[in-house]
């Protein structure tokens, strides 16, 4: 199983690595969103605009999250996560994930470790390859 | 963690998933003067075009009203500051 990503530009001219995935919004529909591969994140949480977008009711408030800038005010809401495979077939990951409610707090959506654990993730700059491995795909490390 | 296997539902996806790529391309060609000139606001973009607003809710009734049929509209906030940024939340 491999799910493909890319290095995508950001607002402030810096590639970083991202892959492409569909959320479940309120009203069955599914919404496309590029999500951030980090390797640091303990979870995944969603940005205040998507969670507009998703129109999704929140479970419960949650303390908060915390980075580097502090802690940011956040919810969590249920819903299902869906990435495509190198088949081009559809995997959807069902759960309970993190969002936060102010805009500045952050500005994509981040994929963590509640789903990349699952997987090997590539997150390769010089070698342009961000994907996750898993079942039967594998990766070497080779001395050149 | 579970696949999706249901054709229809596949084309489905890969239709919508077209259009978000076509949407994010438009940006990606964009990026200097979208992301110098809206700062602090939130952009959508929708059928291969931009909309600006002060909130999420503002910028998505504006693209869902000009391309009701578009199911793959990118949006985004654009941080006010430029700065390097650490994620690990």
């Amino acid at each position: 199983m491999r799910f493909n990503g890319e290095w995508l530009s950001c607002d402030d001219g810096i590639v970083r690595p991202a892959i492409r995935g569909e959320i479940l919004a309120d009203d069955g529909s599914w919404k496309t969103f590029e999500f951030l591969v980090d390797t640091g994140a303990d979870r995944t949480v969603f940005s205040a605009v998507t969670l507009a977008k998703l129109r999704l009711q929140p479970l419960t408030a949650q303390e908060g999250i915390s980075g580097l800038g502090g802690s940011a005010d956040s919810v969590i809401v249920e819903t299902q996560i869906r990435l495509t495979r190198e088949t081009s077939s559809k995997v959807v990951f069902r759960g309970q994930y993190a969002a936060v409610t102010q805009l500045d707090s952050l500005d994509i959506d981040v994929l963590g470790r509640d789903i990349t654990g699952l997987f090997s993730a590539i997150v390769d700059q010089p070698g342009d390859v961000v994907c996750l491995l898993g079942q039967r795909h594998r990766y070497t490390i080779e001395h050149v | 963690m579970e696949e999706v296997t249901d054709p229809e539902e596949l084309a489905k996806a890969r239709a919508q998933d077209e259009r978000f790529a076509r949407n994010s391309a438009w940006l990606q060609a964009h990026i200097p003067e979208v992301y110098s000139r809206y700062r602090g606001k939130c952009i959508c973009i929708a059928g291969e075009e931009l909309f600006v607003a002060d909130t999420p809710e503002e910028v998505i009734a504006m693209a869902e009203a000009a391309h009701p049929e578009d199911d793959g509209s990118l949006i985004r906030y654009i941080p006010k500051e430029k700065m390097a940024r650490i994620y690990a939340v």
